[in-house]
């Protein structure tokens, strides 16, 4: 199995707080992968890390192989008789520019990678109907200019028909699809949660990260929730999730690392996991 | 699954897809345009092409082109604010930069007379660099703090183009300014603008009939749903993919290539260009209209312009004479001694500020409110939802 996602050493400082101490990270494909913690780990910092929002402090982050973080490699990407880690048709591809790479990549380029993620407090965009949350979602896959927006080309209007049909199928894969016209503010919550999971889908992502996809949701929600992960997973889509429900995480995961103050405590199948001293600790505290 | 527990939704009050009902149209921004339900709006277009006919006090046209100045200039300052949620308090920088930008190069200033039809068009690209140049650096603020620098922005232009005398003409400006005419080609036998209203009347007219039809566009396009992303959530937008330095660049482009247009036309029907004419109250003035009419929407900003317009050069402009007369008449004894027309002479802006405190507290979503703007006064989410807004604009 190829590794989608690799860390390498990364940490992050805020001010006098280590939020991320060296860690080392791999998300196979084709797996679900969960990072848990007690709150304050630094499992959101570290999603804000690979989803390109924070750059880190040290280390590297790589996609499938190649650095979004090429901090190491500064020299290396900055001098023009070495090539650095994109390969010409993969710049071409993801309209990335031939020039040096940056530094890190900002997050919409993150994104156009091929890592789409979800927060951990829903941020929808609330005025616009669900439909064209998930149409934004596609943003990154369209080719429309500016002058095809402007003059409504046939270009255009053959793209935004072809973009609203995908929208519309993947409302009906999340089970919204009769709430297109909605606002998405109005949706309650759960569906409000599946609007973010189809809004990262749409972006055509290789690596999904959901932040906390179950906070505040019942029994029953839950297990349609794990339905519908299992079932974007089934679609070859690796899932990297951040949860607190540890049935939810010991029933679908494959692997789960478990961070606490920054560092990562454990990492391995759940059952392995569950039994670690260390993360036994860290929940429960040490015993007298 | 819970979406089958769900009551349906209760009805929309208005369709919100109108992607979807031009889907089946085809392409042809032309056709969109002449759908059945723009009726209202072809008819209110023929009225507007007869209007110089039936009524042919020039006067009246002459204010006709002047309002249609103004709506063209708001019409822009709402892409940047209606829909990207860019808070802009120095939009009439941009305005200067195309009235000097068609005074510089067709006027005896430089002994250059490029033809005025060339430059509307080319003012809207050079007032839309200028956007990408002053929009640069107000990247990576937001809010009260985009505000503050885009109003220095408004200050330094004028005040560059008063002080660099020798380019621009000081404080005296730019006279003289070519006057555009009608060139004669096959046969035609050309026409010149001069001083009637008329000509400008169908110039301004064609400028904002095009104007609304790309801003319609726009609205319903990738660029208009990327803008409004940034507006609602700039972090998630970005997250979700979208460029948001481009993205924001270019709607200040956008927004500053109508005024673009707006300024070109403006000193071509003045025949002079002067610092004077950008001062703050011309950015403040616009924002109004947009405020005021319902930011975001289309009809609601060309509503508010034409009030705000018409509250400015016909109420407060004749209040004086309506006081002083209303006086006479009442001729009440301890009236005689206060001169109330002088009264609103000097205080023309404090009237104007009462005039608009009104306005906003009996109807704080604008006139004709944006969708978006509605739901979210009236259904009274209030601080959240406000605070986001107001966040990210």
């Amino acid at each position: 199995m190829a590794t989608v996602l690799e860390t390498r050493g990364v940490s992050k400082r805020f001010g006098g707080l280590l939020a991320v101490n060296d860690v080392d990270l791999r998300v196979e494909e084709g797996e679900i992968f969960a990072m848990i913690g007690p709150n304050g780990a630094g499992k959101t910092t570290m999603f804000n890390m690979i989803a390109g929002l924070y750059k880190p402090t040290s280390g590297q982050i790589l996609f499938r192989g190649k650095s979004i973080y090429p901090i190491r490699e500064f020299w290396r990407n900055y001098t023009p008789l070495l090539a650095g880690y994109y390969t010409v048709a993969d710049r071409a591809r993801r309209g990335l520019g031939f020039g040096p790479m940056p530094l890190a990549l900002r997050p919409h380029a993150v994104t156009t990678l091929g890592i789409a993620r979800t927060f951990q407090n829903i941020r929808l965009f609330s005025f616009m109907s669900v439909l064209e949350n998930v149409m934004v979602g596609e943003h990154c896959r369209m080719h429309a200019q500016v002058y095809d927006s402007l003059l409504r080309t046939r270009r255009a209007v053959s793209e935004e028909r072809r973009v609203e049909e995908r929208a519309r199928d993947l409302l009906k894969f999340v089970g919204l699809e009769r709430y297109a016209e909605e606002y998405a503010r109005n949706l309650p919550y759960g569906h409000q949660r599946r609007l973010e999971i189809a809004r990262a889908l749409a972006s055509g992502p290789r690596l999904l990260m959901l932040d906390e996809p179950a906070a505040g949701f019942n029994p029953q929600e839950k297990a349609e929730l794990i339905q519908l992960i299992q079932q974007i997973r089934s679609q070859g889509i690796t899932i990297f999730l951040i949860e607190h429900d540890m049935k939810l995480v010991m029933q679908i995961s494959q692997r789960i690392v478990v961070l606490d103050y920054g560092e990562k405590i454990a990492e391995g199948p759940p059952e392995q996991v569950r039994n670690d001293p260390r993360v036994v600790e860290a929940y429960l505290g040490k015993s007298a | 699954m819970t979406t089958k527990a769900q009551p349906p939704p209760p009805p929309r009050p208005r369709s919100r897809s109108p992607i979807g009902r031009l889907r089946q149209l085809g392409s042809g921004w032309l056709r969109t345009f002449m759908r059945a339900k723009r009726a209202p709006y072809i008819v209110l277009l023929i009225i507007l092409i007869l209007f110089p006919f039936i009524d042919t006090n020039q006067g009246h046209i002459d204010v006709a082109q002047d309002a249609g100045r103004w709506i063209l200039l708001a019409l822009g300052l709402n892409i940047v604010v209606g829909y990207a949620g860019l808070l802009d308090l120095g939009y009439a920088a941009f305005f200067a930069i195309g009235s000097y930008a068609y005074a510089m190069l067709a006027s005896g200033q430089f002994n250059l007379h490029v033809p005025f039809w060339i430059l509307l068009v080319a003012s809207a690209f050079v007032a839309a660099l200028f956007g990408v140049i002053l929009g640069a650096p107000t990247l990576r603020l937001r809010g009260d703090y985009l505000a503050i620098v885009t109003l220095g922005f408004g200050e330094i232009v004028p005040r560059v183009f008063r002080n660099s005398s020798k380019y621009t003409g000081g404080v005296n400006g730019i006279v003289g300014v070519d006057q555009p005419s009608l060139p004669h080609v096959l046969g035609f036998p050309g026409y010149k603008f001069l001083f009637n209203p008329v000509p400008y009347y169908y110039v301004i007219l064609t400028v904002l009939v095009v104007s609304i039809l790309l801003i319609v566009n726009l609205r319903n396009s990738r660029l208009g749903r990327a803008w409004m992303a940034i507006r609602e959530d700039e972090v998630a937008a970005a997250s979700t993919g979208i460029n948001t330095v481009t993205t924001k660049l270019l709607a200040f482009a956008m927004g500053a290539s109508f005024s673009g247009f707006a300024g070109t036309y403006y000193t071509a029907k003045l025949f002079l260009v002067t610092p004077e004419s950008f001062s703050f109250i011309v950015s403040v003035t616009v924002l109004i209209m947009i405020v005021l009419g319902g930011m975001g929407n289309i009809v609601g900003v060309i509503v508010g312009s034409l009030i705000i317009y018409f509250l400015i050069s016909y109420v407060l402009v004749q209040l004086p004479g309506w006081l002083t007369s209303l006086q006479a008449s009442v001729n009440l004894p301890f009236l005689n001694n206060v001169d109330l027309g002088a009264f609103a002479q000097n205080s023309k802006y404090l009237i104007f500020g009462i005039i608009l405190v009104a306005i906003m507290l009996l109807r704080p979503q604008g006139l004709i409110p944006s969708a978006q703007r509605k739901v979210e006064l009236e259904l009274g989410i209030q601080e959240e939802a406000v605070a986001d807004l107001r966040g990210s604009a």
